[in-house]
């Protein structure tokens, strides 16, 4: 009951007129911020910073926590309305989120991405209530040879995203990875596939590949035949029907367990949640064959689970002092500029402010929720603009974008690069999903082999010898045998291993 | 551009600090700073270095009474930032943060192919002074730099840093050299946040970090700090001892200041580095930085130069150690 009173005690900071406030200024800004991509909360964040240095703590720290998951949002509702993944962690979101857009379907999509994103965060915030000790150490046992596991698991969930064809499946997820090898190598310290310049030491940027495969290609697609037919849904159509609700449940459970608990692990991004979730889906959900054309739960299971991704990360701060993202790194600065250090001595040093914040987490939740749901109907009247107008504004953002990412105009030609490279993928019919998986984990399972390798001298006996890295490997074992042998039966029993709704 | 007395300069500092705003400087060509300041910055906004270079930025603006604007150029340890700030105007309007040990390795290793050297910069002031300190798990037996390096010598240990040819890779080298003691690093590419989680979870024995990276691993008794190597023992680790203590002479830190591209005429470098000496002296100042865990350390544009050349000395005499382990 200690916990509780604490609780209602911060839920009482927070719901003052002047916390409140900063709670709605900030995610409002989040949002805006969000749109843009290239410029992400972390970054918005970070500029704000010196702003708050003159606002009271509480306030501070509770404005900058919602421009986090503002932030999340608003990359949402440019992946679901414009093909344009704002951050990495709503890539995967494109696929069915625009799909949804183009059959008129934009307003459930955003609804539904709120809901499942307060039910992710809510959860995740209790969580770190609750258990946030047992947890965190939870988080700690994931080392590098847990982690490569892990990973390997999401590998072999791709044998579920290469859809009609395998062969162009897998050509299309060897693309990623050797997209993924450009940069300074992680153990030796060797450029490799840099073309010489500095630029891609740290890797190709993957906003713009993005931006670019989604974005640009999309525009480049429509350009030579008929403009896609998308419409303003009508307020009525915002709201998810009964059938939404009830598809949508199973995927937003899913997706909150996948994000609260790689969540916990620090210095994992949520896009790796968002991926995780979104193939999980595509093994195990009842509809798991309609995703990618549409299908409700390819939008709740990926924004879910950043959501849930997002506030689980909270936990490695407050009882570790470990910031677990880049945002959440920004926002340990914001407490070390107010003279707080973040850790469990926080909840002894200033246990007013603690209970204040993560009652804010809450109220920012809910907060994002009442503002984005009547907002919908906002965002989505930017499908009213006429197609022919709204290209030459969506160039314009997305090159905007790709340069905000580190105000370099070779960024841009990267953009421009994989648009074309995206139209193509198009023409010939390569899916875009492998890619996109295998792009954003081929930098992790790399470093993940190598330092555990570094760990072990050199024994690869490590990954068996380690129960949880064991666990996950035969986890990614039992899906791919699972995937070859139901693949096999649908052939017997003459079913299309894929199809359309 | 003409010259301006240093003590006009002192006077209008001066009057600045003491509040008066509007000092009449705009429009007039010839003081310096007439337009804004561009400040580079290699590194994302929001990581500490910018974080750093912001709050700096922030007081410089109102001594040096000019609007100054912060850039970040991310990307491949600052060198990307490196080179466009030496490729500049040397005209005191393109500054750079700069950070060691990335402006001194991306010099020395080839590899790299970096367009610029050491002389490319001019020196203006250094802020602060990060040492690396060594921690070990809270029960371990190794309580003092002798034992670590005892401990070293009788078996295996391995260490977490933050990557290929960091500072923390280059200070496994400096005590491989001192003592003899070899340690296996455990490179992590990702920073310092995977390095310390991966030494927290057990994975390593030993986790090198930059003070100001370990201040919450104590506060919370997670881990131990054996030792730190600097001279002096850190403001925030009184207890901890240094390796000279132990006699074990390693020293390796890493540092921020700021530079300008090489050929900024000499008045307009001691402006802004006394500007900078002024604001470190400042306790409210000196107060938020420590709030972050870094040490306030000031030195002119002369010490700055001499200590970026005794710094590429030490890293030059140790790559051969580090290359070898690649």
């Amino acid at each position: 009951m200690d916990t509780l009173s604490l609780l209602a005690g911060g839920f009482a900071d927070a719901l003052t007129p002047q916390n409140l406030l900063f709670a709605l200024v900030g995610c409002i800004l989040g949002t805006i911020l969000g749109l843009l991509p290239g410029i992400g909360s972390t970054a918005g964040m970070a500029i704000l910073i010196p702003l708050t240095l003159s606002m009271d703590p509480t306030g501070a720290i509770i404005m900058l926590a919602a421009i986090f998951y503002g932030g999340a949002y608003g990359g949402t509702i440019t992946s679901v309305l414009l093909n344009i993944p704002g951050e990495g962690e709503s890539a995967i979101t494109c696929l069915d989120g625009y799909q949804m857009t183009l059959k008129g379907r934009a307003g459930v999509a955003l609804t539904t991405a709120g809901i499942g994103s307060f039910v992710g965060g809510t959860v995740a915030t209790l969580g770190l209530v609750f258990a946030a000790q047992p947890l965190a150490s939870l988080g700690l046992k994931i080392g590098p040879p847990e982690f490569f596991s892990l990973v390997l698991v999401g590998l072999a969930l791709l044998v579920g995203l290469v859809g009609r064809s395998v062969m162009l499946g897998v050509i299309s997820a060897c693309i990623g990875l050797l997209i993924a090898m450009v940069g300074i190598d992680p153990v030796v310290g060797q450029p490799r596939f840099t073309f010489g310049s500095a630029h891609f030491f740290d890797g190709v940027s993957y906003v713009p590949v993005l931006v670019g495969l989604f974005g640009l290609g999309e525009l480049l697609a429509n350009a030579g035949g008929a403009a896609p037919q998308t419409r303003a849904p009508r307020l009525r159509e915002l709201i998810p029907a009964r059938t939404d609700l009830r598809r949508s449940a199973p995927a937003v459970g899913r997706g909150t367990v996948i994000g609260f608990f790689v969540g916990l692990v620090p210095g994992v991004t949520s896009a790796i949640s968002s991926l995780l979730a979104y193939s999980t889906e595509k093994k195990v959900g009842r509809h798991r064959d309609e995703l990618g054309t549409g299908a409700i739960e390819g939008v709740a299971a990926p924004e879910t689970a950043n959501n849930a991704h997002s506030n689980a990360a909270f936990i490695p701060l407050f009882t570790l002092g470990i910031p677990a993202s880049p945002a959440i790194a920004v926002l340990l600065g914001a407490f070390l500029q107010n003279g707080l250090t973040p850790g469990p001595q926080l909840f002894v040093d200033a246990p007013d402010l603690v209970w204040a914040v993560i009652a804010s987490l809450f109220v920012g939740n809910a907060l994002l929720l009442l503002l984005n749901v009547p907002l919908v109907s906002l965002w989505t009247k930017i499908l009213a603009i006429p197609y022919s107008v709204l290209t030459a504004l969506i160039f314009a953002f997305i090159v905007l974008g790709s340069y905000a990412v580190s105000n370099s105009v070779v960024d841009v030609f990267v953009m421009i690069a994989f648009g074309v490279i995206g139209f193509v993928f198009r023409r010939v019919g390569l899916p875009l999903a492998p890619l996109v998986l295998t792009l954003i984990l081929g930098p992790f399972i790399e470093s993940a082999l190598r330092e555990s390798l570094q760990i072990s001298q050199g024994d690869f006996s490590i990954f068996v010898t380690r129960p949880l890295s064991l666990v996950f490997l035969l986890v990614a074992v039992a899906v791919i045998v699972a995937s070859v042998f139901s693949a096999g039966l649908k052939r017997k029993a003459g079913l299309p291993v894929d199809s359309e709704a | 551009m003409r010259r301006i007395p240093l003590a006009a300069g002192a006077v209008l500092t001066l009057a600045l600090a003491a509040g008066c705003a509007q000092t009449g400087s705009t429009g007039d060509d010839s003081e310096y700073p007439s337009k804004p300041i561009e400040l580079l910055v290699g590194y994302d906004a929001g990581g500490p270095t910018d974080v750093g270079a912001r709050l700096l930025a922030e007081e410089l603006e109102k001594k040096l009474d000019a609007t100054i604007t912060v850039v970040n150029r991310p990307g491949a340890s600052s060198q990307i930032a490196y080179t466009a700030l030496t490729s500049a105007e040397p005209d005191g309007y393109t500054m750079g943060a700069v950070t060691f040990p990335s402006a001194i390795i991306t010099v020395i290793d080839e590899s790299r192919g970096s367009d610029y050297d050491r002389d490319s910069f001019d020196p203006v002031a250094l802020n602060v002074v990060d040492p690396t300190a060594v921690a070990v798990a809270a029960d371990s037996d190794i309580d003092t730099p002798q034992d670590l390096v005892d401990a070293a010598k009788s078996g295996d240990l391995r260490a977490a840093t933050t990557g290929v040819a960091s500072n923390e890779h280059f200070a496994l080298a400096r005590l491989e050299e001192e003592t003899g003691a070899s340690i296996a690093p455990v490179h992590f590419a990702d920073g310092a946040t995977a390095a310390a989680t991966a030494f927290l979870g057990g994975n390593t024995e030993i986790l090198l970090a930059n003070v100001s990276d370990m201040e919450t691993l104590v506060t919370e008794k997670n881990a131990k700090i054996v030792g730190v190597m600097a001279a002096e023992r850190s403001p925030f680790l009184p207890d901890v001892p240094t390796f000279e203590e132990s006699g074990i002479d390693v020293e390796i830190a890493s540092s921020r200041g700021l530079a300008f591209p090489a050929g900024t005429p000499e008045e307009i470098t001691t402006t802004v580095s006394d500007a900078v000496g002024e604001i470190l002296q400042d306790d409210a100042f000196r107060k938020r930085m420590e709030d972050q865990g870094l040490a306030p350390v000031y030195m002119d544009s002369a010490d700055y130069a001499g200590y970026w050349d005794q710094t590429t000395r030490l890293f030059t005499d140790l790559l051969p150690l580090v290359n070898a382990e690649r």
